[in-house]
């Protein structure tokens, strides 16, 4: 009875050793890894605020026939007074200063420099401007491009040589059409045409257009004047990396023709659509659909979210873990006649995407410091 | 093996006849019933497209359907883990010492029955209680949801499980204390400890650093390793039923040991049933 009993007590400090042993095993002593979170721009932020602030620079006096004390101007922001007006229009700001000092600016400039940085510094060598210093703010609109930041340093005299100058307003200038001499890749020198318009505001801004008439209407707004309508992106609206407004088409032009009807009713449904981008971790976005019918506009939304976990669940089944994972965090929130949609690359997927990039720009700089 | 499936029959019989535990189940039932009555889902290719409770809509957003009802199905888990196990030592704790009551256990020494198969019958009696019970609220949870959704994970369930596999540690412990002293208050004490100390040994390896380093820090760990790993199961639990990555190493190995420990201090209160004089 005695031996029995023993045997039990051996057996218990047995199962409670093994026990122990399998439980440090199976937990691992490794601490939990931290679920990816993605924050969503949604709202301006309090830096985005101060950024905002910051940026109100420009102090236009109004024109009257003096008949009127005219009352102080609040300042303001030149570059948002550059930005189409109007139903219809498109405009994309890309805050490159900003996205240059992100993580994913650190990625995107490996593979701007995979060649080691030549093309770069020679561009700093021609212009004058460093982009990664001097360049604060890109603006992509459906007529051409708004660059702002500063310009002092450029030559511009140099880069548009023979080309016609002529002095639009005050501090502004236009560079008409007209030859340049074009250097090749093995330094021989061309002649060649550059069609394409630049105007320049105080060394500030830098606008570059298919056409006269479209830079001169951009700088004329810059200079007060213009249509009366709000710019397509209003100062509440300036949060993220990247954020603007683009026409339906556009956003149209981007579904996968797979999705030709889902194409087909943004068309129809949606009037205008606002684009947000975070980057200073994982790369976050969120579109905002407005549409003056809220049934349809619910409907799509519901479309838009379906399509979704469609492509996730495809994604998955594919075995596609990036993709997936991005898709994790699509969502849809909708509201009467208007829906946001959230969408999320987590950046280590894309550090993972773009690290060949690293890899070449590290080869490329060691080529150049050999002698 | 039949006496012990006798007196796990007793076990549940005695359950059965518990106003407490018919109530409870009445409890899950109304309130799967309610929760199926009143919870509309509007799947669209497997996005939740809407959700309305009671014929209000819960703006929830659009989004797929499993990662929609992933904090539903983690907080399930949760609640079933956690809520069951701590029901569970409420229940319970009288089985053991009313099974050992002067009277009763001379009357059942008095059977052809080994003092093993009364510990065994009784252990196996509860934890055939708490599977019935876990599966059944998880069960009726996962058909509700599947039957509106369409979406059939077996994550819930397997989360079920694991709270029976870590009551087996908690129960081993009331019923080796009721081995000792006939009390079903120290019995639910016990167990509630065991509960309280497995959720800090889920946790030990981020607690250790409190710890200053050297002997303190060394026991703590030392004492940790045997506790069973309540809160890492039960968050091992909440993933399986929201279907992520699992932050432990492996969680086979991890609810064997768990298990195991269950087993090994059930072995200790074996030893003690057996040199019992009653």
């Amino acid at each position: 009875m005695n031996r029995r009993r023993g045997m039990w007590l051996v057996l218990a400090v047995v199962l409670l050793g093994l026990g122990a042993g399998l439980m440090v095993t199976g937990q691992g002593d490794e601490p939990r890894p931290e679920r990816p979170q993605v924050e969503f721009p949604r709202r301006m932020r309090r830096d985005d605020w101060k950024r905002a602030e910051q940026r109100r620079t420009q102090v236009v006096q109004p024109v009257d026939a003096g008949t009127q004390a005219a009352e102080p101007q609040r300042p303001r922001d030149p570059v948002l007074a550059a930005l189409p007006r109007g139903a219809g229009r498109s405009a994309v700001v890309i805050e490159a200063n900003a996205l240059r000092h992100s993580p994913i600016g650190e990625l995107l400039l490996d593979c701007l420099m995979r060649d080691g940085g030549k093309r770069l510094d020679e561009f700093r060598r021609v212009s004058g401007v460093d982009p990664l210093q001097d360049l604060d703010r890109l603006v992509i609109t459906d007529k051409g491009l708004v660059l702002s930041g500063n310009f002092s340093n450029a030559k511009f005299k140099e880069l548009f040589q023979e080309r016609t100058a002529s002095d639009y307003g005050p501090g502004a200038k236009v560079y008409e059409p007209g030859s340049v001499v074009v250097t090749t890749e093995n330094g021989s020198q061309r002649r060649g045409r550059d069609d394409g318009v630049v105007g320049t505001w105080n060394d500030q801004l830098l606008v570059v257009g298919d056409n006269p008439e479209s830079v001169k209407e951009v700088l004329d707004q810059v200079h007060g004047g213009g249509s009366n309508e709000p710019p397509v992106i209003s100062e509440g609206s300036t949060y993220g990396e990247m954020y603007g407004v683009l026409s339906v088409e556009e956003i149209a032009k981007l579904i996968p023709k797979e999705q030709a009807d889902l194409a087909q009713r943004l068309r129809e449904v949606a009037s205008t659509v606002e684009l947000h981008m975070d980057a200073r971790s994982d790369v976050a976005m969120v579109a905002e659909i407005r549409g003056a019918d809220e049934r349809k506009v619910t409907d799509l939304g519901k479309s838009l979210g379906a399509a979704l976990s469609v492509a996730r669940l495809k994604a998955q089944a594919e075995g596609n873990k990036d993709l997936a994972q991005m898709l994790d965090f699509a969502k849809v929130l909708p509201g009467g006649s208007e829906f946001k949609m959230e969408l999320a690359v987590p950046l280590d997927a894309i550090k993972e995407r773009l690290a060949f990039c690293r890899d070449e720009r590290q080869a490329g700089e060691a080529r150049q410091e050999k002698p | 093996m039949r006496p012990v499936l006798g007196i796990a029959g007793y076990v549940l019989r005695e359950a059965a006849s518990r106003k407490f535990i018919l109530a409870f189940l009445i409890g899950i039932t109304l309130v799967l019933f309610v929760l199926s009555l009143s919870l509309k889902l509007e799947v669209l290719d497997g996005a939740l497209a809407a959700t309305r409770l009671f014929g209000e809509e819960m703006y929830l957003g659009i989004r797929a359907v499993d990662v929609a009802l992933r904090p539903l199905f983690m907080a399930s888990a949760y609640v079933v883990f956690y809520g069951g196990i701590l029901f569970g030592i409420v229940a319970c704790s009288d089985f053991a010492p009313s099974l050992l009551s002067p009277g009763r256990i001379e009357h059942l020494l008095a059977l052809p029955l080994q003092r093993w198969h009364i510990l065994a019958g009784t252990f196996l009696g509860v934890m055939t209680l708490a599977l019935c019970g876990s599966l059944y609220g998880s069960v009726g949870l996962w058909l509700i949801f599947g039957v509106k959704t369409g979406y059939w994970p077996i994550g819930p369930l397997v989360a079920a499980l694991l709270a029976c596999g870590s009551f087996a540690a908690v129960y081993a412990v009331m019923l080796t204390t009721a081995t000792l002293v006939r009390s079903a208050a120290l019995c639910a004490a016990t167990g509630f400890l065991t509960f309280v100390a497995g959720i800090i040994a889920g946790y030990r390896s981020s607690i250790a650093p409190v710890f200053e380093e050297g002997l303190s820090r060394k026991l703590f760990l030392a004492v940790t390793a045997v506790i069973p790993r309540l809160s890492a199961l039960a968050t091992a639990s909440a993933d399986l039923a929201a279907s992520q990555p699992l932050g432990v190493k492996s969680l086979e190995l991890l609810l064997a040991g768990v298990v195991v420990f269950g087993l090994g201090v059930l072995a200790v209160g074996l030893w003690r049933f057996e040199g019992k004089d009653y």
